[in-house]
């Protein structure tokens, strides 16, 4: 090493970073600041300004904006909606997950890789597709209502689009691969030994489970519940198809301000109400988990 | 959690038959649940493909017969016909764009040890973590204000979606990147060199196939996450100028039948074949 130094530390390969290094960097790093970025920061910007409806957009530097969607009813109640449905998701995500996530991760089959498939495809295939194939279920004369009312054991078709239930469903299916990949990448790398070794030295399956396994898969199952909680708390087609006009969330509400009313500053405002109080949930939680952990 | 619940060596609890009992009830549980979950992933995408073959235009069940005509119809639907040209565009566009930015800045990144560094790894991961609905609002306003400000007709336009399109195909470049050089061992490099390579001709011969497989997987999947994009880029289109996704949302807001099905399905086999050939130079699992 020491005697190609003098070499390497001229070669495109190694060394200091010199002017290709900057060169290779530079370009990305400024259209990713600019691309992403400054947007985000005059997002944040727009949110401190004033709407008028004749002019729109009124130069300002105000926090009304925030402070009217902190005090109306309708606004913080399709906040907490989407806040219990991201909660409730989340929940059942990560309890849904775990034993998928475990027996991908030891299971010695050889269609793992037609397993793993199966949960990544989905990923791809698009929110929009997946809450299609819930409206053939959901739908009056879906297929959940066609064996309902065919077993007879309702007249009237239930209402089951347009429900908390339905984008509880929808969202769950959405959530559902992120979590079992984040907790399987965890679950892989736990040494099957350990476990072994408790069941050996007379732990039961539940014990080795609680105090063994869970333990060592903690970090896999924060990051589950994180993505998935931010997933949830974000979601749009979802929520616009499955929940409809009568069940709004925060995603569809804030596209609505920007392509409906045309009312950015308010917007704006919203966007930052719903990526803060996703963080805030999010520190929170962890920090009591945390706290509870130690103990 | 039952020990080694699949596969397990069962001789472990051989003469001990309660326990081994109790362990298949355990080991039975786990795989019903896993198979729950299953059912939960998989029900929709099923329920999409079998209705793209019902006979009857109106949802009901039992379908009164099947038919292939659905495909033959997506055809005339011209919004889907252009979205998916549009998407295809746009898609290959912000791939292009992506690996031209993102493959140089990772190659540095992932091989060299810098002051700042991981402040700019992060800058480049950071699109992942803004929420499709904030990106999309504020490249929106964005494109606007330039638009206002130069005249130039951004927002809406093929150059407007591509230009946001490549703020998401950069960071799963680096990622794919970052993946693939993290086993790469520089000293085969350095060998090189001492044997009479130049610095380029070290590059060219020894780093390239090294990370050909994960540009090859950055380019496929760069494509798929662009592809597939709905919520940042349901700000930024514009009549006339509709991605697939899009399409496929506003046609479901106002109703869902075969036609939209069998557009769904075409999507799903477009989309797992070309994840079928990205797993084979980079495995999926290993950067999600």
């Amino acid at each position: 090493m020491a005697a190609v130094a003098p070499y390497s530390a001229r070669a495109f390969a190694g060394g200091a970073p010199g002017w290709t290094a900057a060169a290779a960097l530079a370009p990305a790093s400024v259209v990713v600041t600019i691309g992403i970025v400054l947007p985000v920061v005059i997002l944040f910007r727009y949110s401190l300004n004033q709407y008028t409806p004749a002019k729109m957009m009124v130069d300002a530097f105000t926090i009304e904006n925030y402070a009217k969607f902190l005090t109306d009813p309708f606004y913080l109640a399709v906040l907490f909606r989407t806040i219990r449905v991201a909660a409730l998701c989340t929940a059942i995500c990560v309890v849904l997950a775990f034993p998928m996530a475990y027996c991908l991760a030891r299971t010695r089959s050889r269609f793992k890789n037609l397993l793993l498939m199966a949960v990544i495809l989905p990923l791809f295939v698009g929110n929009a597709v997946r809450a299609a194939g819930w409206m053939v279920l959901f739908g009056n004369r879906g297929f959940v209502n066609s064996i309902l009312m065919g077993v007879g054991a309702t007249r009237e078709p239930l209402q089951i689009m347009y429900t908390e239930f339905a984008v509880v469903v929808g969202i769950i299916a959405v959530n559902l691969p992120f979590v079992v990949l984040t907790l399987q990448a965890v679950l892989e790398g736990i040494d099957r030994a350990i476990e072994e070794a408790a069941l050996g030295l007379g732990a039961g399956p539940w014990r080795t489970f609680r105090h063994v396994v869970l333990p060592l898969a903690m970090p896999g199952v924060i990051a589950g519940t994180i993505l998935s909680f931010i997933l949830a708390m974000n979601a749009y087609a979802t929520p616009v198809l499955l929940g409809g006009p009568t069940f709004q969330m925060m995603g569809p509400t804030v596209y609505n301000q920007f392509a409906g009313l045309s009312n950015w500053p308010f917007g704006a405002a919203m966007s930052f109400v719903l990526m803060t109080a996703t963080l805030l949930l999010i520190v929170t939680s962890n920090w009591l988990a945390q706290a509870r952990y130690r103990r | 959690m039952a020990q080694g619940a699949i596969g397990a060596p069962a001789g472990l609890a051989a003469g001990r038959a309660p326990v081994l009992d109790s362990r298949w009830i355990l080991r039975i549980a786990l795989l019903g649940a896993a198979a729950l979950g299953y059912a939960v992933i998989l029900t929709p995408i099923v329920f999409v493909c079998w209705l793209s073959f019902f006979a009857n235009e109106i949802v009901t069940f039992p379908p009164q017969g099947y038919t292939l005509r659905w495909f033959a119809h997506i055809f005339d639907q011209n919004n889907f016909v252009s979205g998916f040209i549009t998407s295809l565009q746009v898609g290959i566009a912000a791939m292009i764009g992506g690996l031209a930015l993102g493959v140089p800045a990772s190659l540095v990144l992932a091989r060299r040890k810098f002051p700042g560094r991981e402040a700019l790894n992060t800058l480049l991961l950071l699109p992942l973590v803004v929420p499709g609905i904030v990106a999309g609002t504020a490249i929106y306003v964005f494109q606007i204000e330039i638009e206002i400000a130069t005249e130039w007709p951004l927002l809406g336009s093929l150059t407007g979606l591509v230009l946001a399109h490549i703020m998401i195909t950069i960071p799963w470049t680096v990622r794919l990147l970052s993946a693939s050089l993290s086993g790469f061992d520089r000293s085969i490099e350095e060998a090189a060199q001492n044997l009479g390579a130049t610095p380029p001709q070290a590059f060219l011969k020894v780093t390239l196939p090294v990370i050909k497989p994960g540009v090859v997987a950055a380019a496929l999947f760069g494509f798929i996450i662009s592809f597939g994009n709905l919520e940042m880029t349901l700000f930024l289109v514009a009549p006339g100028q509709t991605t697939l996704p899009i399409a496929i949302l506003q046609y479901l807001q106002w109703r869902i039948d075969p036609t939209i099905a069998a557009v769904s399905l075409l999507q799903i086999v477009l989309i797992g074949a070309g994840m079928l050939v990205t797993d084979r130079y980079v495995k999926l699992t290993r950067v999600l």
